[in-house]
């Protein structure tokens, strides 16, 4: 599922990134690579979205989330 | 005495700038990368009988060129300029900051590490045993915190120790992951002969594998056609950045193993981060938070505004001394109406400057600004801008010169440029009070709707500016959105905030200082005249255009009022009262710049000569008109571009007067 469509207080895992070379490059260098657990913190309607991960919390525009695969877990 | 060269590296809110500001105090230096609109700091400090040259290299996320700000900083570090490399991390986000370091790994400079906002790390109940980290990277480390005046001794001594050492990362576990990408070590062996200055060949493999556009045409360039056919091949199937992104984090994981306790407590958002990332009262709160720093402003800019107000009295001090003295009218002139009149009217701007840049530095300093950014990140994206730049544009309400000052926090010059073109747009305190005044003398109960309307007029303008503008400033690959940190609050670091603050001033200072003279100069020999008006060439000049201004709206006085109105917009209705009354303008001009000289019977002379449409095009024409000219020269001051200060300049003037141009015929539609 895309990042944006998990819910508050849930957590997932990173599956997969799409996007260009700048992109990747950008959600990788603060911390979002396959593998990395993430928490939503807040997620509300033309706001971006907030999460946490690897001990930072993270603001990502609503669009830039399209290009995140996650997986939702159990916390 | 001999010299070394520090760079600073590190991300955005690393504490880079915090550091730099310490470190160097006023000796410093502001200006351009070679041929990039990119803003370069350089700085000096001397220690144990050892000058340092520091540069702070511009924020970047990476070490991949994506951005001229990354591009040059990669530069600047393989060209060897640098004696030692300093790369910050902030301690409190330890396993995200580590990024900066992972990606440095591999680059030919020695460097050394230090772990900032050690006293963040602490509240959250971190420790970070320094000694097992120096040992797995084989470089020197060290906690730090601006705001621990012993941390200071602690830097230096690393420092030095860094220069002695001139160590590189240990790269032998990160190169163990690297390995595990499917072709790295093939691309690595074809490598293994060319010679690109400055990095190590895992390095620029690991590159290529991102797809970095500038190592890739070198290595193009480098390696032989089958070569290069055959690394395209072998990296094709790698999985780029995200395969070597994983590896960095992994080899961050197993570097922090062990090396840094943490008490695991849940995350949260404190009570103000809940108010300012609610749905409904986060806008609300922070137009409320940039409303009370622009009144807080005020307090730092009151004593120094005090200071311009002597300068005026000074001026009829020496205007009395040089008169007993017998001194030529032109010398006085010269002296008194345009240099002594300049200097007290740039100093009165920049005590708001200075209030501005240093109530917003601490917004900025204490992680306030990131909240803005993010809560205005959606309204401000449709303007092809970052959510910080609803800041100045509500600064720009008091004064557009703070507006382009408040801009330094946006990373990204062409976003940079183009806010400030829209903050432009906004009314300031200027416009604020003489708008409100001429529309109630024109059309009475009438104002507030004048009023309204050039506040719609101004959100149209904005938005029509940000389409005309955006394109070329803001390119469609540029409009990367928001992928940013919230970062814990942090308590500020007044000293180095506060030398931040007094350079930056300093720096604005004497670039509109000269600004500011010249064009002042410029119009007191235009408006020059021996007493009488018709001898200036100004107004020699308003009569020969009038035609062609009258179908503006403007008769010859008001036109010259809205050309003065460009030095300061205060100064429009002094011009105006002078022109009117019949005095000497130039005089009128000169006295308008210090908001004086309105003649007791201005209502009674408007009414008298100004129609009520000549009058409406003349409130759109000065509203939308350049701010001023201390605006203007703030303008160049944070974009270091003397063509786009112009074109922004140029189009203003241009606008105003087309804007002035349908508010008079519409005006005679009416009345």
């Amino acid at each position: 599922m895309k990042l944006q469509e998990l819910k508050e207080n849930t957590q997932a895992v990173v599956r997969d990134l799409k996007g260009d070379a700048r992109f990747i490059g950008r959600v990788t260098s603060i911390g979002l690579t396959p593998g990395c657990r993430v928490r939503i913190i807040k997620n509300d309607k033309n706001r971006p979205l907030l999460l946490y991960s690897r001990d930072t919390m993270i603001s990502l525009g609503r669009s830039e989330c399209d290009g995140i695969e996650v997986e939702e877990v159990s916390a | 005495m001999s010299t070394a060269t520090i760079a600073l590296l590190g991300q955005p809110n690393s504490g880079k700038s915090t550091l730099f500001n310490a470190l160097t105090g006023l000796k410093q230096h502001v200006g351009n990368w070679p041929g990039k609109t990119v803003e370069k700091k350089e700085g000096s400090f001397a220690y144990n009988g050892m000058t340092y040259e520091v540069a702070d290299l511009p924020g970047s996320y990476s070490m991949t060129a994506n951005s001229d700000e990354e591009v040059i900083t990669r530069d600047f570090i393989a060209s060897g300029e640098a004696d030692i490399v300093c790369i910050l991390a902030d301690s409190s986000q330890l396993e995200r900051s580590l990024f900066m370091l992972a990606d440095y790994a591999g680059i030919s400079a020695p460097c050394f590490l230090v772990l900032n906002m050690e006293d963040v790390a602490k509240d959250q109940g971190k420790t970070i045993n320094v000694k097992a980290l120096e040992k797995k990277l084989g470089i020197p480390v060290m906690l730090f915190s601006a705001t621990d005046k012993k941390a200071y001794d602690r830097f230096y001594a690393t420092l030095e120790r860094a220069l002695r050492e001139k160590s590189h990362i240990d790269v032998s576990a990160l190169e163990k992951e690297y390995e595990k990408i499917s072709g790295y070590s093939e691309i690595k062996d074809q490598l293994s002969e060319t010679d690109i200055s400055g990095y190590t060949p895992m390095w620029l493999t690991v590159k290529y594998l991102e797809n970095d556009k500038v190592v890739s045409a070198k290595l193009k360039e480098e390696l032989s056609g089958d070569k290069a056919a055959s690394i395209s091949a072998l990296g094709e199937k790698a999985g780029g950045a995200i395969a070597t992104g994983e590896c960095k984090f992994n080899w961050i994981d197993k570097l922090l193993d062990g090396t840094v306790n943490k008490s695991e407590t849940g995350v949260k958002l404190g009570k103000l981060d809940r108010i300012y990332t609610h749905r409904f009262w986060g806008k609300p709160a922070v137009v409320l938070t940039v409303i009370l720093g622009l009144f807080a402003s005020f307090i730092p800019a009151l004593p120094i505004m005090g200071l311009g107000s002597l300068v005026d009295i000074l001026k009829n001090v020496v205007q009395g001394a040089l008169s007993t003295a017998g001194c030529p009218a032109l010398i006085m002139g010269l002296v008194c109406d345009v240099f002594i009149q300049s200097m007290g009217y740039i100093i009165k701007m920049l005590g708001f400057v200075f209030g501005v840049t240093l109530v917003f530095g601490f917004l900025e300093e204490v992680g306030v600004m990131a909240r803005i950014s993010y809560v205005f990140d959606n309204t401000m994206g449709k303007l092809g801008l970052q959510g910080k730049s609803v800041m100045p544009f509500l600064v720009s309400f008091g004064c557009t010169m703070g507006g382009a000052a408040g801009t330094r926090v946006i990373d990204n010059w062409g976003q940079k440029v183009l806010t400030i073109a829209l903050a432009w747009a906004v009314p300031c305190g200027a416009a604020w009070a003489i708008v409100p005044m001429l529309s109630t003398v024109f059309f009475g109960m009438g104002a507030p709707v004048v009023i309204a309307v050039l506040l719609l007029v101004m959100i149209l303008h904005m938005w029509v500016t940000a389409k005309i503008f955006g394109r070329g400033l803001v390119k469609k690959e540029d409009r990367c959105g928001m992928i940013m940190e919230l970062p814990p609050y942090h308590k500020p670091r007044w000293g180095a905030l506060l030398r931040y603050v007094f350079g930056r001033t300093k720096d604005t200072f004497v670039r509109v200082a000269k600004v500011v003279l010249l064009v002042c100069l410029i119009f007191w020999v235009l408006s020059y005249g021996s007493g009488v008006n018709d001898t200036s060439i100004l107004y020699r000049l308003g009569i020969a255009i009038e035609p062609v201004t009258k179908f503006f709206g403007l008769p010859w006085q008001l036109f010259i009022a809205f050309v003065a109105s460009s030095v300061g917009k205060e100064g429009a209705v002094g011009v105006i009262s002078a022109l009117y009354a019949g005095g000497s303008y130039g005089e009128g001009f000169m006295a308008a710049m210090g908001g004086a000289a309105r003649a007791a019977n201005l209502n009674e002379l408007l009414l008298a000569n100004v129609t009520k449409p000549e009058a409406l095009a003349f409130i759109f024409a000065i509203t939308f008109n350049l701010p001023c000219v201390v605006a203007l020269a703030a303008t160049y001051q944070e974009i270091h571009s003397a063509k786009w200060t112009a074109r922004i300049a140029a189009y203003y003037t241009v606008g105003a007067l087309l804007l002035s141009c349908v508010a008079y015929h519409i005006g005679l539609l009416i009345w």
